[in-house]
């Protein structure tokens, strides 16, 4: 028997049996124990995380599978931004699905075990495999009110962009194995080196294969000006799915990112390589995220419209640390997307709570919100002040790690326009809380919040204020990230 | 870099040309008629009828899905089935495991009662 090492895939193998036995179970026991399969779902996420702590570190399928910091830094986001989904969603799978439950929490855990081989990919088949196991099941999630227009929209137009940017991002990996010959990360590295010194003919099918891959995985990440389907996707989509295509998503094509650019085309970062360099391109693109995202935030009623557009401008304040490329750079995209993980959860937890208790999702009905709970409006203000980059919430920490790191590489006009547009995003941020404790009263319901979501609020809270005050250990595992492409 | 690209720009030409000398021939040798059945999509086919929005129970669909994920199944069993004795025990569990994921599968769609046909 070949020597796959299979121990550091055990996670993942878990985590996918975990999902078939939630699924199975849902069946067997008729649908009765909504609140059991919720807690057993969070318990298998939990459980997983220990065994990602028990086994890690290594490489096996002969380097298409590697466990090393990188990878286990962004599974922990990813089983945590599924623990939180999970968790929130308990008032949507007692009153409004019905039928499907298992497969609900069955999906999530698949679209997670597809982010965890994403970030362990270090070969460009393997890491299209985890992404395209992460998305499919996300259209489905997208989709889950079956009787809602607005649902099945978005599941439809998330599937057509899906399957659109998977074709281009595909076009784009193999032009690159056609220019190196491999399609594994690090030798696709030395190869195109080796090409760049040998020839001077692989100017535009290069150009063209960067071009390609960025659309692809910009569409994932929702990067202007591949962000069209966010909005309308977000809105639609079941609150907690939409908080998991926020966060999970994302930060696995934040991963995704990293491999590609930041190792396999390690080379071609510096503007010096005119006209084949990426760095500029990415720049440029989180220009416009930034000022497109938080311009079009400040016009939204909806409040999942909103955090929409606001997390497209996050994405463009990641891709400064990204353009960076330097340990400073990969470790505060981590450490950024951490933290994201903590205040959008929380925010788009809130909002799911809100959703149940009024079935409103327009920023007007939080009016008064602090008069009738005033521990959940307290929660919402620290999520949003925190993406808004406030001290002493870890956002602000977050923020300055990124734009330290983009200053350090030169990309001053990027980080002073960065600071400009999160000028602008404090006030969208602040008008909800402007609502929840300075509009006049309008008669609101008291929130219920079943314990689930409770935990989901508390850790996300706890996580901001902990990290925020005292950033040293996580900012540190994320700087160790950064060894994985030899900063 | 010319000479290796040489034979497809050929073949790009030669496929131009009969596209275009096929079209074109038809064009000014051919006779036009516009009438009855050249509007229809099938011009010596059965005579259509209803429109493409017909609707029939979504029971044959879910038939025909189930039906494509097995029949795949079989497939992947035959390139397996050709190299088992290289494999030898190590392609036995995979394919094991394949079927026993698959196995779950199809216990769940039975328990949905997606192959009851009443």
């Amino acid at each position: 028997m070949p020597d796959y090492n299979l121990r550091l895939i055990i996670p993942e193998i878990f985590l996918f049996l975990w999902a078939l036995f939630i699924i199975a179970f849902d069946l067997g026991t008729k649908r009765k124990n909504p609140k059991l399969i919720g807690y057993l779902t969070m318990g298998g996420i939990a459980a997983t995380a220990v065994l990602l702590y028990l086994y890690h570190g290594g490489i096996s399928f002969n380097n298409m599978f590697k466990s090393d910091p990188l990878a286990l830094f962004f599974k922990v986001i990813f089983l945590g931004s599924a623990f939180m989904a999970v968790g929130s969603s308990f008032d949507i799978i007692a009153q409004k699905i019905k039928n499907h439950r298992g497969e609900f929490f069955g999906l999530v855990l698949f679209s997670t075990v597809g982010m965890m081989f994403l970030a362990s990919a270090g070969e460009l088949i393997s890491l299209y495999i985890g992404l395209e196991l992460t998305t499919i099941p996300l259209f489905i999630l997208a989709a889950y009110y079956k009787d809602d227009r607005i649902s099945v929209e978005a599941g439809l137009k998330y599937l057509v962009i899906g399957a659109f940017s998977s074709a281009i991002l595909l076009y784009g990996l193999s032009l690159l194995y056609g220019l190196s010959g491999t399609t594994d990360i690090v030798m696709m590295k030395i190869n195109l080196a080796l090409l760049y010194l040998n020839t001077n003919g692989i100017g535009w099918a290069l150009l063209m294969a960067i071009v390609m891959v960025l659309a692809g995985i910009g569409f994932k990440l929702a990067l202007v000006p591949f962000h069209m389907w966010a909005p309308d996707v977000y809105q639609g989509a079941p609150t907690p799915i939409t908080a998991l295509l926020s966060v999970g998503s994302k930060a696995a094509g934040v991963v995704a990112f990293m491999r590609i650019f930041i190792d396999g085309l390690y080379g071609f970062a510096d503007a010096v390589m005119f006209p084949l360099d990426w760095g500029n391109i990415v720049a440029v693109l989180a220009a416009a995220a930034m000022i497109l995202g938080n311009i079009s935030a400040l016009r939204q009623k909806n409040i999942k419209r909103m955090l929409a557009y606001s997390s497209i401008a996050q994405i463009g304040y990641v891709m400064v640390g990204m353009v960076a490329v330097s340990e400073l750079g990969v470790g505060s995209v981590g450490y950024y997307m951490f933290i994201y993980l903590f205040a959008n959860m929380g925010a788009f937890a809130v909002a799911t709570i809100f959703n149940d208790n009024t079935g409103s999702d327009s920023i007007a009905s939080y009016a008064g919100l602090s008069k009738s709970s005033p521990m959940i409006s307290a929660f919402m203000a620290i999520f949003l002040l925190s993406l808004a980059g406030i001290p002493p919430l870890a956002g602000f920490a977050a923020k300055f790690f990124v734009f330290a790191a983009g200053i350090q590489a030169g990309y001053t006009w990027l980080v002073i326009l960065a600071l400009l547009t999160a000028v602008v995003s404090l006030y969208y941020y602040a008008n909800v809380i402007k609502m929840m404790y300075f509009a006049p009263d309008n008669p609101t319901i008291k929130l219920n919040t079943p314990l689930s979501a409770n935990i989901v609020l508390i850790i996300g809270v706890a996580g901001l204020i902990i990290f925020g005050v005292y950033p040293e250990p996580i900012l540190n595992f994320a700087l160790d990230t950064a060894r994985v492409f030899g900063f | 870099m010319f000479e290796t690209l040489f034979p497809i720009l050929f073949l790009v030409g030669v496929a131009a040309f009969i596209a275009v000398a096929m079209a074109g021939a038809s064009i000014v040798f051919g006779r036009r008629t516009s009438e009855g059945a050249k509007y229809e999509p099938y011009e010596s086919g059965i005579k259509p009828k209803g429109d493409t929005r017909g609707r029939f129970p979504v029971k044959f669909y879910l038939i025909a899905v189930l039906f494509i994920l097995f029949d795949i199944e079989v497939v992947f069993l035959y390139p397996w089935a050709v190299i088992y004795q290289k494999l030898g025990m190590f392609g036995f569990v995979e394919i094991l495991v394949f079927i026993v994921i698959l196995l779950i599968g199809y216990f769940y769609i039975l328990g949905k009662g997606a192959l009851k046909w009443e």
